[in-house]
């Protein structure tokens, strides 16, 4: 599903965010990458969804090669891998249904998917109860679920959430893990982008262990190691 | 279509929601259209004006009463097969008398000098017009011919050169500073226009970002601010043709008495040309409006 070949990325003038990364994550797996903060997390997630381009190397995402991806092609990417990040993202000013309607309307989708859709994503969530109800009254958890609903409405391939608990307490944490498995469970892929110990080792799924841009451990069953 | 009409949407949303930074941008365009208005008024009035006073010039040739009318006819015949020679009227000496009285019908003087004279004092003249100013000194040369010299009483060409020339200073004077005034305008609505536009961007930046996220395409985030352009300059293309109006229908009288006997109707010359003054309006509008939109989206809008 996702294949990395001898990626570096260095940001100018000369840091090294990522050292030749090899990895290949298949259809349907769900996958924690972990590290302390600097390590190298968040630009391998956003090389994926192609937010940050490659200084070395090719990636391949659903066979696709988005290593020199044109500017046009890159909402197409988008709309196959949902993306959920710890500050929400989410706009105040809509509601819950707005926000999650957002998505699609801005990939030009007809109303009457809309109004199919929208629905089906918050009842993944459990949300179905407040559709009308505004970012600002929901809890964190709360939030991060609507945010995760809008990364479903593409019914995408892939799930990219860069340290979707950061911002939650330890009931919303289990509360969007769960969510996360069940939505892997579902057959969509997971990558899980974390530096919280509890959640790697209670997952029992695989972990890769990234140090100073470098992989220093890919385990199928593994925990966190740092 | 669905896209074009979500655009259409944010576009107002974001028009409503800045209403006066909308206020302000379109009040900018207004002042420039109407001075390129101006600018295009003082050139009809000035172009009008001075085509009127050209096709006023004429060249008098007036002949010794004794010179025949057959001699006079043969001339015409000679001066209508030049190429610079738009019209020759001929006034018999009869004629010339019966003006030369209507003309100076309250002077005692004349009319009692013309009493005492029995015979016609006037001859025949030849009232020439050629195509162009210049070309009166090719049909004086012609004139000059020394077999003419004992027919030829006198050539007489008003010296509408010298209201020409002042004409044209007027006129190049004012156009010269409403020009510069629009190209003042022009610049500043440009802008203006590009600040609105970047304000805009940054206000909705939380929603350009989460819309790069979840897969917008860059026509879908960028067509709403150019919607928003193209909403400014309709709408004061509107502003300024229904002030322009009015306008002119106020200034118009003052013109037409100041080009007495030109026939200047600065309204009717309007509304004859509506289509085209507002194609004209809306397209620099237009043009104005989407290039420092899409400068300011070049400059402040990553997608």
């Amino acid at each position: 599903m996702i294949r990395f070949k001898n990626v570096s990325k260095i940001y100018k003038p000369n840091t090294a965010a990522l050292k030749n990364v090899n990895l290949r994550i298949k259809p349907g797996e769900f996958v924690s990458i972990v590290g302390q903060s600097g390590t190298g997390k968040t630009t391998l997630a956003r090389l994926i969804i192609a937010e940050e381009n490659v200084s070395k190397g090719s990636i391949i995402v659903g066979g696709w090669d988005i290593t020199n991806i044109k500017q046009a092609e890159i909402p197409t990417l988008r709309r196959q891998i949902g993306v959920v990040f710890q500050d929400f993202k989410l706009l105040k000013k809509k509601t819950v249904y707005e926000n999650v309607a957002f998505a699609l309307e801005v990939a030009g989708a007809e109303p009457v998917k809309i109004r199919n859709i929208v629905p089906q994503a918050l009842k993944i969530v459990n949300l179905e109860d407040k559709l009308d109800r505004f970012p600002n009254e929901l809890s964190g958890g709360q939030q991060q679920r609507v945010v995760i609903a809008r990364a479903l409405v593409h019914r995408p391939k892939i799930i990219i959430a860069d340290e979707p608990t950061g911002n939650l307490d330890s009931i919303n944490v289990q509360e969007i893990i769960d969510l996360l498995l069940k939505i892997n469970k579902f057959g969509t892929t997971v990558v899980l982008v974390t530096h919280n110990h509890d959640i790697v080792n209670a997952l029992r799924k695989r972990v890769i262990t990234l140090d100073q841009g470098q992989i220093i451990s890919d385990q199928e069953e593994g925990k966190y190691l740092l | 279509m669905i896209s074009f009409f979500r655009a259409l949407k944010f576009a107002f949303q974001s028009f409503y929601r800045n209403i006066w930074l909308s206020a302000a941008t379109i009040l900018i365009m207004v002042l420039t259209l109407l001075s390129i208005s101006l600018v295009g008024t003082i050139n009809i009035i000035g172009d009008q004006a001075i085509k009127s006073v050209k096709e006023k010039v004429d060249l008098s040739v007036y002949f010794y009463p004794e010179v025949s009318e057959t001699e006079i006819k043969a001339i015409e015949s000679r001066l209508e097969t030049l190429s610079s020679v738009k019209d020759v009227r001929y006034i018999p000496k009869d004629q010339a008398l019966e003006e030369f009285k209507a003309k100076h019908v309250n002077d005692p003087v004349i009319q009692e000098t013309l009493e005492i004279l029995k015979d016609n004092p006037l001859g025949g003249t030849l009232i020439i017009q050629s195509k162009n100013l210049e070309q009166y000194n090719d049909i004086l040369n012609v004139l000059n011919d020394p077999n003419y010299t004992e027919q030829i009483y006198e050539k007489d060409i008003e010296d509408y050169q010298t209201i020409i020339n002042r004409l044209n200073n007027i006129t190049d004077r004012i156009y010269e500073i409403a020009l510069v005034l629009s190209l003042v305008f022009v610049v500043v609505a440009i802008l203006v226009i590009f600040n609105t536009i970047r304000i805009t961007i940054y206000t909705h930046r939380e929603e350009i970002g989460i819309m790069r996220l979840v897969g917008a395409t860059n026509w879908f985030i960028r067509g709403p601010f150019i919607l928003e352009s193209v909403l400014y300059a309709v709408i004061s293309t509107g502003l300024s043709l229904g002030i322009l109006y009015p306008l002119l229908k106020i200034i118009s009288p003052q013109v037409t008495n100041f080009f007495e006997g030109y026939n200047l109707d600065l309204v009717t010359y309007f509304s004859d040309r509506f289509l085209e003054i507002f194609a004209l309006q809306i397209i620099i509008a237009l043009l104005l409006a989407v290039i420092s939109s899409m400068i300011a989206i070049g400059r402040h809008l990553r997608v």
